[in-house]
């Protein structure tokens, strides 16, 4: 005998806390932090905890394609089990937590039987005849199964598998889409599934197939997402790599050509020679940034590092005919931060701002003890050309770069190390005026170690 | 003697366009920025405008804009590292759009075809 039922409901009334308890708990898996696994279970442990709906067990299917395929099947294995577990989960002030740790061992435990039974187990959810549960799918409706072993429209392999005469088959439906089906029954109690049950069943029907709809579009977002940044990467550094790669072809067509004389063969193997070493230094750089692994922070004494870095500004601005002026505290805390790190990151600011700055400008560096006694503050200032507002946004972004031969991974490198041993980075730049990076560390005196 | 005016900030690859287009009998003028070919535009002649997009400074997509202010109706060939601007619709404001190869057949062709028209 089979009864069907409505997703709309008019007259369902919230009688008791139990429900709303129920629901709340429910709700709440759209905000948790935990797998979409763990949160359909929880799904399924308020539809069959004791202080839930009160069904025994039940069954969850994922649609896929157009076939039922079994993915989990929760509920106790026996009467007293049943007991035991539901005055667990009737424990006064047990929360989300507790209830995601006792499925987890009960899955844990079940692995031999229920869910590995049903993992085995698919049906088809189109064509004619199409049986139950296929046939809830198809049909998008609630169906109570009672006497289910007269029933020619329940697929036998079901009624093995599942072992009861009464159940519930009840579609997930999320906006137009059939996500699965769950099936419920009570083959412990064998109290019989009332229309009240079913009312509520098909409520977190409802409340799991959203969250499940909205997992699977969140997991899509994310996958687009990181698609596109793949892609701007690729489109990066096709073009990187593709302008060396024309001036070596011309370069090299010109040195097959007849008449090719020796002054300009020499001048285009520079050139070639030149571009060779430009490739391999993009193919380092980016090969650098994704592979780098950055050292655990710890407090350290970065004053060596910092000096190291000095000397080679102090080189690349007099090359250039920059002004190089430098302040660092002769005593510094210790900074919590790797020393060769923090010495990369300084150099990586010297060398902007000596880029940035015409010959004859200034850029200053200062390393000291912020107002606060826990903060170390390393600051570069050049006199150079400033940066807009459009790219100040875009600056810690990857493969930014406002510079002719830059690869745009220095800055974004900087804020990996910043974010590491939890710093900040301020940068404050008027175009024309020049820019100033300010990094504040955490640090510790060494005389005072809290 | 027609004249060109290239807008290439790679100065390597600005000297191989140079050389291999004055060989074929163009008067070639190169700038490595936009602000430069601007100014070039406005105070001289030229039959033929060939631009890089993604430069520092104002983009060749800029450039172009500006040369259209200029009410300046000189062919525009787009060439460039980048084979996807040819989707943004700026760039159809260009007479052509090359991608940049080592084989400069494509766009010695374009060129040719642009300045016989």
């Amino acid at each position: 005998m089979i009864e069907t039922y409505h997703f709309q409901d008019t007259d369902f009334q919230q009688e008791s806390s139990r429900e709303l308890t129920l629901l709340s708990i429910i709700s709440q898996s759209y905000f948790q932090p935990f797998s979409l696994e763990d949160n359909l279970l929880l799904i399924l442990t308020a539809l069959t905890s004791g202080s839930g709906v009160g069904f025994n067990r039940v069954m969850y299917f994922r649609l896929d394609g157009n076939r039922l395929r079994g993915e989990a099947w929760l509920g106790p294995r026996s009467p007293e089990e049943a007991r035991s577990v539901w005055e667990v989960l009737s424990t006064p002030g047990i929360g989300y937590v507790e209830i995601i740790e006792h499925n987890r061992a009960l899955l844990s435990v079940n692995e031999d039987t229920l869910t590995r039974r049903i993992r085995k187990l698919s049906f088809a959810a189109s064509g004619e005849p199409c049986l139950l549960p296929g046939a809830v799918a198809c049909h998008r409706k609630i169906v109570l199964v009672r006497d289910a072993a007269h029933e020619p429209q329940v697929d036998p392999r079901l009624l093995e598998t599942i072992g009861v005469d009464e159940f519930l088959c009840l579609p997930l439906l999320a906006r137009d889409e059939v996500l699965g089906v769950f099936i419920l029954d009570n083959a412990f109690t064998h109290n019989p599934i009332q229309t009240r049950d079913v009312k509520l069943a098909a409520i977190c029907g409802l409340l799991a197939a959203n969250y499940v709809h909205t997992a699977n579009l969140y997991r899509r977002l994310v996958e687009s997402e990181k698609m596109a940044a793949m892609g701007k990467v690729a489109m990066f550094i096709t073009h990187q790599i593709r302008n060396p790669l024309v001036t070596i072809g011309g370069f090299t067509d010109q040195l097959m050509e007849d008449g090719c004389d020796e002054d300009k063969q020499r001048r285009n193997l520079k050139i070639i020679r030149d571009e060779v070493r430009r490739l391999e230094d993009i193919v380092y750089k980016v090969g650098h940034f994704l592979k780098v692994t950055l050292k655990e922070p710890v407090y350290a004494d970065v004053k060596p590092a910092l000096e190291a870095a000095v000397r080679e500004g102090e080189a690349a601005a007099r090359e250039k005919g920059v002004l190089f002026q430098v302040k660092l505290e002769k005593d510094p805390p210790l900074v919590f931060c790797d020393p060769a790190t923090l010495g990369e990151v300084a150099r990586n600011l010297i060398d902007n701002a000596v880029e940035a700055t015409p010959a004859g400008g200034k850029v200053t560096l200062h390393a000291h003890r912020g107002k606060d006694a826990r903060a170390f503050v390393l600051s570069v200032h050049d006199t150079g050309k400033g940066i807009s507002a459009a790219d100040k946004e875009k600056l810690f972004r990857p493969f930014f770069t406002t510079k002719e031969k830059g690869m745009g991974l220095g800055l974004p490198f900087i804020k990996r190390v910043m974010d590491t041993c939890g710093g900040e980075v301020e940068v404050r730049s008027r175009e024309g005026q020049g820019t100033h990076f300010l990094l504040t560390f955490p640090s510790q005196d060494e005389r005072r170690p809290s | 003697m027609k004249r060109i005016l290239l807008v290439e900030d790679e100065k390597p690859l600005a000297l191989l366009y140079e050389e291999e287009l004055r060989e074929e009998g163009y008067a070639v003028t190169v700038v490595h920025d936009s602000e430069s070919a601007v100014a070039k535009l406005k105070a001289e002649e030229f039959d033929l405008l060939i631009t890089d997009i993604r430069m520092p400074g104002r983009d060749g997509i800029d450039l172009i804009t500006q040369v259209m202010g200029l009410r300046k109706t000189i062919p525009i060939i787009i060439n460039s590292a980048y084979q996807s601007y040819k989707d943004d619709f700026m760039t159809w404001a260009a007479d052509a759009y090359v991608v940049k190869s080592s084989s400069l057949a494509e766009l010695k062709a374009k060129i040719k075809e642009l300045l016989e028209r």
